[in-house]
């Protein structure tokens, strides 16, 4: 690879980034059997920390007792390892890139605190809504649609729709 | 001392048709016995070839966590003990034949001599230090003026307990995962890997760590190559030994031993490393943690699933 301008503000062209996702999706599908997801993980470490610090309360909780509890494994399942792998993957894209650094990016009009809690709060509403969809943007939306799930767009527009709206009230906060 | 009486040498609890007598204190102490003899190897060579100058950390910093390492890696070999009060008899034979006997007696020459390497830098790294007694020391200049004479043995000492590390379990011959010779070069390999990445992290030269860096990825190719292997020695053997292999190929404990050991233990690490030499900035605290953690796991691995292999169905 060619260092041409390797201060942190080279990133890769949007369009091969979709290409390289989508190959990287379809050998998901090749290879494990099953699509990309995000949010899954999440909910599996979720289960499982609970199950590990209060048993009881997932044999109780008719959420939580689809994934953890009993024999069931929440921690070995491919979404779990496919994050390990997305962060390993991104660390080397930060080297390669030259942007291995640790900072909060914003707006200069908000504070790093002020970013920090809208994005809390933006996650805490994104992972009760995949919750509610059954998947995030990789596990409902990409994963759908790329087997032409109806459920797949839907989520697709609703996710969109909602991020264009949401964006252009809480505008001030970038612009 | 009470002996329980086996009528049948099946259905035995905690040994047939699945040992259950090794937890966490066997493969916590292998990893800190590996790293130890890994610093250990690294001090004493860099000593020897006239290097210390050059290689501060390797020789003189990362050297004074090891009789910590080992003090603790013995004291869970103690806590594993059935007859905790009996331990002394291993020092009361010797023999060639049982690897607890080379263990016990390497263990017993390389703390002591660890002990006198690191204290006879202590002064050098904390110059308020005061060893007050004349006779102490005359101790520190003998051994600071005769350094190389005691590199020697601890060079010698530190390959074979960090092939002991892997021969404890080899010993073993009901258990076809462990009973393989491959595991003592492998350990060995994979403790001088971890002693590597300790020293990467202790050190703050930039032409030190670029050398450790070089020395680490070399290692762990040579780890992989043993790790395919070990694997192929099995898969070429008889069915207990193709049992055995499968419980990594495909069986309950391929996910995490392919994901945290050779992944992201060794592969991952590694590609880091390169990028480093390629002069890509890259936060050294990352490869060496996850190699340390890859090493970790691998023993837990290899502990937990060697007690579930077996020759008799």
């Amino acid at each position: 690879m060619k260092k041409i301008k390797n201060d942190g503000s080279l990133y890769l062209n949007p369009y091969l980034g979709g290409v390289i996702l989508g190959t990287v999706l379809l050998l998901s599908f090749y290879i494990s059997g099953r699509g990309l997801g995000a949010s899954g993980a999440v909910k599996n470490t979720v289960a499982a920390t609970v199950n590990a610090v209060a048993p009881q309360h997932v044999e109780k909780s008719a959420y939580y007792c689809q994934f953890a509890g009993g024999d069931k494994e929440p921690m070995s399942n491919w979404l779990v390892y496919e994050v390990l792998g997305v962060l390993a993957g991104a660390f080397i894209s930060g080297i390669i890139f030259n942007r291995l650094k640790l900072k909060v990016e914003h707006s200069p009009k908000i504070t790093s605190r002020r970013r920090l809690i809208f994005a809390l709060l933006g996650g805490v509403l994104f992972g009760f809504g995949t919750q509610l969809a059954r998947g995030c943007t990789s596990g409902a939306a990409l994963s759908g649609m790329a087997v032409l799930s109806f459920g797949g767009y839907i989520t697709m527009i609703a996710i969109f729709g909602t991020a264009f709206i949401a964006a252009w009230v809480l505008r001030k906060n970038w612009i | 001392m009470k002996e329980e009486l086996f009528a049948s040498g099946r259905n035995i609890p905690n040994i047939d048709p699945y040992l259950n007598i090794w937890h966490w204190q066997i493969p916590g102490y292998l990893f800190l016995g590996g790293l130890a003899a890994g610093i250990l190897f690294f001090a004493s060579f860099f000593t020897i070839m006239g290097k210390e100058e050059k290689m501060q950390a390797t020789v003189k910093k990362a050297p004074m966590i090891v009789p910590f390492a080992l003090v603790l890696g013995l004291f869970f070999l103690f806590l594993d003990l059935k007859h905790k009060l009996y331990f002394w008899q291993l020092y009361t034979t010797v023999r060639i034949q049982s690897p607890m006997s080379w263990g016990a007696w390497v263990l017993m020459a390389i703390t002591p001599l660890s002990m006198v390497w690191a204290a006879s830098y202590v002064r050098e790294l904390f110059p308020k230090w005061d060893w007050k007694y004349n006779i102490l020391k005359k101790t520190e200049k003998w051994v600071i003026a005769n350094r190389i004479l005691l590199a020697w043995p601890l060079a010698i000492l530190s390959v074979i307990l960090g092939i002991y590390t892997g021969i404890l379990l080899s010993a073993f011959n009901a258990r076809p995962l462990w009973n393989t010779s491959i595991l003592g070069p492998l350990f060995l390999v994979s403790g001088m890997s971890t002693g590597a990445a300790v020293i990467m992290l202790m050190s703050k030269d930039h032409k030190e760590r670029k050398i450790m860096g070089r020395i680490d990825i070399l290692l762990i190719i040579v780890e992989l190559f043993f790790i395919i292997h070990l694997f192929m020695g099995f898969l070429a053997g008889s069915e207990v030994q193709v049992n055995a292999a499968n419980l990594f190929l495909g069986g309950k404990f391929t996910a995490p031993f392919f994901a945290f050991v050779v992944i992201l233990g060794l592969l991952f690490p590694a590609v880091l490393e390169i990028f480093e030499l390629k002069g890509y900035k890259v936060p050294i605290v990352v490869p060496a943690v996850l190699i340390l953690l890859g090493g970790l796991i691998f023993r837990f691995l290899m502990v937990e699933a060697g007690q579930i292999t077996r020759y008799l169905y």
